[in-house]
């Protein structure tokens, strides 16, 4: 009987991955939701970087795993299901775009204007949240 | 001179148990506990406090069980499964922790080398084999007592978090409401489920129970270590918790409002800066390095000893790399394995996430042989388990099951978390 245990096992992970495969639908709102949230980190990681909460060391650590989460995000939401009408979509991906720059080159000196990246950060998080929500 | 021999040995007794409580206090989180919870309070609030409850009293019950056979039977749980299930069936719960573990262990190298990277700015893709080289190095010659307690001291840091809540003037009443009415926002049920099956995942790792029980005989514990076993795993696990629900209520606190979800693990580090600033994120990067660091060489050290003890190899931290080569071998593959799956780059976070998973659909093969041999007189004598025990393993058991069923789906659908 125990031989065929680790058969049965195998079976029932390949039928819960085939399964669970064919239920996945990658939802427009959820995709929005998760960009918004981390637009919301990445503003918040440079405003703490510059009030002194957190060192530059730190929030340059935090930027490099915003930039792999983020990075192709684009492309992603787009062949999401439940993608709302193109007027909308061609908003967000300019807002997205607009607040990529600042998380690929965060502002994280004195010497740049951070004030700009953390409102673009600001509207995107702002607006990817909204439409995922909605 | 009798007396102060016995008055030696109960003040030695004393030190173990007091040692033993720091000692799972501190060594109760790791690179799976903190992202579960973490997101879990950014998510959901304090809606997820009882997910972390009912997997503390799990463990709690699972490593007393383990702690008492080891002691009484002189056998590790990976001896007691081969010897009475057979090599055969052995084989089935070894394979599940080769694949689960291997996933876990890169997760902790990945959550030390993140943790080095918040304190220096350096890239962790640069810092990860220098975390698998310290694993290494540690497991390689340190002796077991400086690898269970070393880090373990270092990740009562975890107590910080406590601190942190208060300094933020505590839980405000809305946030304690989502402790019985937790929000969910559209789409965010499998999420919740979700998030549910990888805490137990993550608190219930059979990794911590191999490495206890060989731990256990490492330290050469008898049937007079059962108080010390007892009390480690009650208020040291119990007060280990503490440290992971203490991160549900700061990403609930600080990381919700501001609608983050701590999709990363420095995220996390954001709510211990806004009471503590700079001191706070650095608190965060050290008690972070501290709990990987001892989670990695748990796990390294767990997975060498099943295969050792599984094949009946030589094993054992107190014996010189020459004297159990083989088992010195298997560790440093696994090192090699953990360190090839980062080399794929995925975020140690989401890793630890999906490892969670894959532990939580494995547990049922890993605990299953806990119902008969914990009820085995040859192994226990009179030791064996209660009417109590018994139904509180076959509670843990359906939990398991159920989990296993539903995590992997749920892991797709959610899109891990």
């Amino acid at each position: 009987m125990w031989k065929k245990v680790p058969i049965y096992v195998g079976f029932i992970i390949l039928l819960l991955m085939t399964t669970s495969c064919q239920l996945k639908q990658p939802s427009f709102s959820i995709t929005a939701g998760n960009i918004g949230s981390a637009f919301a980190a990445s503003e918040t990681t440079l405003l703490y970087a510059h009030e002194g909460k957190i060192t530059y060391a730190y929030a340059a650590s935090s930027f490099d795993n915003f930039q792999s989460e983020l990075n192709g995000a684009d492309q992603t939401i787009a062949a999401s299901q439940g993608v709302p009408a193109a007027s909308t979509m061609r908003q967000l991906l300019s807002l997205y775009q607009e607040a990529m720059r600042a998380v690929n080159t965060p502002c994280l000196n004195d010497t740049c204007n951070w004030h700009i990246q953390i409102a673009a950060l600001d509207r995107a998080s702002k607006a990817f949240l909204k439409a995922g929500n909605s | 001179m009798k007396k102060q021999k016995e008055q030696h040995e109960q003040k030695n007794q004393w030190l173990s148990i007091a040692l033993g409580i720091v000692t799972a206090t501190g060594g109760f989180l790791d690179a799976g506990t903190v992202a579960t919870s973490g997101e879990a309070g950014a998510k959901f609030g304090l809606g997820l406090i009882w997910a972390v409850l009912v997997a503390t009293v799990a463990v709690i019950l699972l490593v007393e069980m383990v702690g008492r056979f080891t002691a009484v039977s002189k056998k590790t749980y990976a001896d007691a499964i081969r010897e009475d299930f057979g090599f055969r069936f052995y084989l089935l719960p070894l394979t599940a922790e080769l694949i689960a573990e291997s996933l876990l262990l890169a997760a902790e190298l990945g959550g030390i080398a993140i943790a080095l990277s918040l304190l220096t700015g350096i890239s962790w893709h640069i810092l990860f084999p220098v975390a698998a080289l310290l694993v290494w190095i540690l497991t390689w010659r340190a002796p077991f007592d400086v690898i269970e307690n070393g880090p373990a001291l270092l990740g009562l840091l975890t107590l910080s978090f406590i601190a942190g809540i208060i300094a933020l003037g505590g839980i405000p009443f809305p946030v304690l409401t989502t402790l019985w009415k937790p929000s969910f926002q559209q789409g965010t049920v499998t999420d919740y489920l979700y998030l549910v099956a990888a805490i137990l995942g993550a608190t219930i790792s059979p990794y911590l129970l191999y490495f206890y029980s060989s731990g256990a005989r490492e330290e050469n514990w008898t049937g007079k270590s059962l108080l010390l076993n007892k009390v480690t795993a009650i208020v040291g696990m119990g007060f280990g918790s503490i440290g992971s629900m203490a991160l549900v209520v700061l990403g609930a606190i600080v990381l919700q409002p501001l609608n983050m979800t701590s999709n990363t693990l420095g995220e996390l580090g954001l709510a211990m800066a806004k009471p503590f600033g700079i001191i706070g994120s650095y608190l965060f990067a050290l008690t972070l390095f501290a709990t990987c660091l001892g989670a990695a060489l748990e796990i390294t050290l767990a997975l060498s000893y099943n295969v050792a003890q599984g094949f009946g190899w030589e094993w054992g931290e107190g014996k010189k790399p020459v004297e159990a080569a083989r088992f010195n071998l298997v560790l440093t593959i696994f090192l090699l394995v953990a360190v090839a799956i980062g080399l794929f780059g995925i975020d140690p976070l989401q890793l630890a996430l999906f490892a969670s998973t894959i532990i939580a659909l494995f547990l049922p093969i890993s605990l299953s042989p806990f119902l008969v041999l914990m009820n085995d007189a040859q192994y226990l004598g009179n030791k064996t388990n209660g009417r109590f025990t018994n139904i509180a393993i076959i509670c843990i058991l359906v939990i398991a099951f159920v989990v296993a069923i539903i995590s992997l789906p749920l892991e797709i659908i959610s899109g891990g978390g």
